[in-house]
């Protein structure tokens, strides 16, 4: 004989992720680090950044590393170890995001007592990171004026779960014929407590704004 | 289009569960989903249907039960976020607090819980 019972579970996916994620963040207060997590679309300009303040933390005699995600190929991972840094290389294979499992076995690789900061960037997808911190203490959104001025209201999630948004590329605005300012708005809006920093990564412009930001 | 790895985790548990209850057959999941959560209800049915395939799974109904996205704020605000002017019938996390206009925090709605489920086990 059979009977039908009814089982409480109570069990939330995602929040053994967040466990993860937190486990993340003690490793790395334990070492003293503090962690950056970058996301955005392929091409807005994550590397580019990541790069930069590389460089200006190095010229304060700050040492830094990164972990590098991609669904294939190492081509963000070799530029990053081009500036002297310890790196780590994801590739996800078939998922569309980190998750904190993946960066807890990429920290193993990595010198934890030889860093100070640790850039983690995202691969580049708009909506399957949101639901997975990686236990970084900043989570940075990088857009680019190439997207489009609706490009805050398509994605709205991503920036209400960021902690500073990047508009990058405010150089190619007016080629793009696209006004920042919409950009700015729009995520002002969805996240009125995030940092909003308009730069040009590549000629340099803005980037004192981002490292204030993020008190680099 | 992250819900198959999500739902190949909630299958696992839910698997792990139906043994330790000796479970013939299970008969109904119920599921809480944030409605901030970047999780799709039709790719997370279609993801179970595929995944429960010849597991004492097959053929139970899953049921998903949304569940709010609130918000709250340092000026004393509690409750759900204001509709979206632009997209009224999409759901989009506004942290601006619908009362003061200051940021506000996230108090539900990130969840993806499996609740209870419904098993056909032994009369013993």
């Amino acid at each position: 004989m059979h009977k039908v019972v009814t089982v409480d579970m109570e069990k939330d996916i995602l929040a053994e992720n967040r466990r993860l994620a937190d486990e993340n963040r003690a490793l790395l207060e334990e070492h003293d680090i503090r962690a950056f997590d970058f996301l955005g679309a392929i091409g807005s300009g994550k590397t580019l950044i990541i790069e930069k303040l590389v460089d200006h933390l190095k010229s304060k005699g700050k040492e830094s590393a990164a972990i590098a995600g991609d669904v294939s190929g190492d081509d963000d991972y070799q530029r990053l170890v081009a500036h002297g840094i310890p790196a780590a290389n994801i590739s996800t294979g078939k998922e569309c995001h980190l998750d904190a499992h993946l960066v807890d076995h990429a920290l193993e690789d990595l010198p934890l007592d030889k860093i100070d900061y640790l850039f983690i960037e995202n691969v580049g997808n708009l909506v399957c990171p949101v639901d997975f911190p990686l236990g970084s203490h900043v989570r940075v959104v990088v857009i680019s004026v190439t997207e489009g001025d609706d490009m805050v209201r398509k994605h709205p999630a991503i920036f209400a779960f960021s902690d500073v948004i990047v508009i990058n590329k405010i150089d190619l605005a007016e080629a793009m014929q696209v006004d920042p300012r919409i950009l700015e708005r729009d995520a002002r809006r969805i996240n009125p407590g995030a940092k909003i920093v308009k730069m040009d990564a590549r000629h340099g412009n803005g980037l004192d704004d981002l490292i204030s930001a993020l008190g680099l | 289009m992250h819900e198959f790895s999500v739902m190949s985790q909630i299958i696992e548990g839910l698997l792990e569960e139906s043994k330790k209850w000796s479970a013939v057959k299970v008969e109904e999941v119920f599921l809480d989903l944030g409605d901030f959560t970047m999780l799709g209800e039709e790719q997370l049915k279609f993801s179970y249907e595929i995944l429960s395939k010849d597991t004492i799974l097959q053929g139970s109904t899953l049921t998903i039960n949304h569940v709010k996205g609130t918000i709250e704020c340092d000026c004393g605000f509690k409750g759900e976020m204001s509709p979206s002017e632009d997209s009224p019938h999409r759901i989009v996390p506004i942290l601006e607090c619908p009362k003061c206009r200051g940021p506000a925090r996230i108090i539900s709605g990130r969840e993806c819980t499996i609740k209870n489920l419904r098993l056909v086990v032994p009369d013993v």
